[in-house]
């Protein structure tokens, strides 16, 4: 029983060691902003699609 | 005098490093193992935050529909502006004030999405919603507890442009196009430009207009209303403030159109106004008003800690946008300040050497650039505060009593009368500039950096008066030109070389940390 408990924090102590891992690298080299840029190009395209009723 | 850092400041001191050509920094500030990791965490708050945004379909659709929607993928990118180089409680306060903000956007884009006849068509929460100018004071909705004040143009345009520098480029090309001149304030005639593009949001039972604090802003507001009358049948209020708004003789006026404003609302909404929650309104809006001013006065001491574009921004939410109707900012007021004491009571600093004390004035873009913490980091310049956060200190009435029913409309309208900017910006001299060195003087400042905007008419006039009273003051006056949120106009660069410009020749002084005294920042957001 406490072999199992032990085998269950250990792998909830591996994967949120790794969650940490992952996003801290994301957040310290910024990738989350440098996948963002990458995005905006694609949205201004489409807003360049969207019928408008422009007036004054 | 020089105040120097007794600690040495843990992880990066050449923040030169962090930046690229590109629209993104190269990576986030290493600062520290504890700092580090508290950036971390607000990191995945405001990560949080837009996942519980995102997972609403609505908000997807409203993300491809509304061009202005992808100025939020830069939304950490701005949060990175004005956290840089700073530590301890200075960072935690910068934290608490711009995440509430933020988390602020979020629910007022989500309420836009919700009512908007394009997205959610929420009929019945459309009906209970009233279209508010993002430049009033939303003081005369304090009593309409049942009533949601949508501020739509602050995620369109105000909150947008913090996080992009580009955002409104498209929307004053559109309101040039159709031959609004290009020397009126960005900021209008964006909102403009947004309305001719048909990219605003379309929801409420009735709209309500300030004169807010120029001429700019009432063609906007002119253009805006027109749509919103004659396409979408919302019908649309005026509420004029007078631009002597120290007088006497104009109080019952403004009065007056406070109850018209209040009479309009109930008329168009079916609501009726709550004297209730007005008075308990009224506290929150005095509590705001007296932690305001604690700020102020610990800024006043050797060891500033609430500071900057996020000060402003925070004041600018809570006294003009919120106005006493959310009870969360009294919980978040109070945080800041006991942040504040423990960092002034720690004597934390949060550049390695304060060399001047600095009052920020004029019509500032602040927001868009991280200039003021940009100031502190390279030249050592604390700004302790700025002309938009200089508005009321008067304390409203707050019990409620049949004296004080009467009173409250007077007080309505004096808070209106000092929405920010119009409380600077007009109401004549005294205002402008004879305060103004009296805050110098209380605040121990020897340095005014003048905003000044050069689409903007309100500040033309007083500019010799500014120089020959500082130049009698012995204060440095540095002036330094911008076009607000139009960076074709004053690059980045452009307007950071004014003020270095003056630091080298006149102040004879070299940058703290000459690896950002010039920033390959051009294209970022």
């Amino acid at each position: 029983m406490s072999k199992t408990l032990l085998r269950f924090f250990l792998k909830l102590f591996a994967a949120l060691f790794g969650l940490f891992a992952v996003t801290f690298v994301i957040y310290f080299f910024n990738l989350d902003m440098k996948a963002t840029s990458l995005i905006e190009p694609i949205f201004l395209k489409h807003y360049e699609k969207i019928p408008r009723k422009q007036y004054v | 005098m020089v105040i120097k850092n007794p600690v040495e400041k843990a992880g990066e001191h050449t923040l030169g490093v962090l930046y690229s050509n590109g629209k993104v920094r190269r990576r986030r500030e290493w600062r520290g193992i504890r700092d580090t990791l508290y950036d971390y965490t607000r990191w995945l708050y405001l990560v949080s935050i837009l996942a519980r945004f995102v997972v609403k379909p609505r908000n997807v659709k409203g993300m491809f529909r509304y061009r202005w929607m992808s100025n939020y993928l830069a939304v950490m990118h701005g949060m990175d502006k004005f956290t840089i180089g700073l530590r301890d409680e200075p960072l935690r306060i910068t934290h608490t004030a711009m995440n509430f903000v933020i988390a602020d956007v979020t629910k007022a884009i989500d309420d836009c999405f919700r009512g908007d006849r394009r997205l959610g068509n929420d009929r019945a929460f459309s009906d209970r919603c009233v279209l508010t100018d993002e430049n009033a004071m939303t003081a005369f909705m304090m009593g309409f507890p049942n009533v949601k004040a949508i501020l739509r143009e602050v995620p369109t345009m105000f909150a947008a442009n913090i996080f992009n520098q580009n955002s409104t480029t498209h929307y004053l090309d559109v309101a040039q196009e159709f031959g609004i001149p290009g020397d009126v304030c960005p900021m209008p005639e964006a909102e403009a430009g947004i309305s001719i593009d048909d990219d605003f949001c379309v929801l409420g039972r009735c709209a309500v207009q300030v004169n807010t604090t120029c001429d700019g802003s009432l063609m906007g507001n002119g253009l805006i209303a027109k749509r919103l009358e004659r396409e979408y049948g919302i019908p649309t209020f005026q509420l004029v403030a007078p631009m002597r708004h120290r007088e006497e003789d104009v109080q019952e006026y403004a009065a007056e159109d406070i109850r018209k404003a209040i009479a309009f609302v109930e008329e168009h909404t079916g609501q009726k106004w709550d004297w209730t929650a007005y008075f308990e309104s009224a506290k929150r809006v005095n509590d705001a008003t007296r932690k305001r001013i604690e700020q102020l006065e610990i800024n006043s001491t050797d060891y500033p800690q609430f500071f900057g574009s996020v000060f402003s921004l925070y004041n600018d939410t809570n006294y003009m946008g919120n106005c006493g109707r959310n009870a969360d900012f009294v919980k978040i007021d109070k945080k800041l300040l006991a942040l504040a004491e423990k960092g002034v009571k720690n004597k934390r600093m949060a550049a390695k050497e304060y060399r001047h004390r600095c009052i920020v004035w004029g019509v500032q873009p602040q927001y868009c650039i991280d200039m003021l913490y940009w100031m502190l980091q390279c030249w050592g310049v604390v700004p302790l505060t700025d002309m938009l956060s200089m508005v009321n200190t008067r304390m409203i009435a707050e019990e409620d009593t049949p004296e004080n029913r009467e009173q409250a409309y007077y007080d309505m309208a004096w808070l209106n009368e000092n929405m920010i900017m119009r409380n600077r910006t007009h109401g004549g001299y005294k205002v402008l500039v004879d305060e103004l060195w009296e805050f110098c003087e209380k605040m121990h400042a020897d340095m005014v950096m003048m905003w000044e905007h050069m689409s903007c008419k309100a500040l033309t006039g007083m500019h010799g008066q500014f120089e020959e009273q500082a130049r009698a003051k012995g204060i440095h006056l540095v002036w330094v030109s911008h076009d607000l949120c139009d960076p074709r106009v004053f690059s980045r660069q452009a307007i950071r070389d004014q003020f270095s410009s003056y630091m080298r020749t006149v102040m004879r002084e070299e940058p703290l940390d000459p690896s950002i005294e010039v920033l390959p920042d051009n294209d970022a957001w």
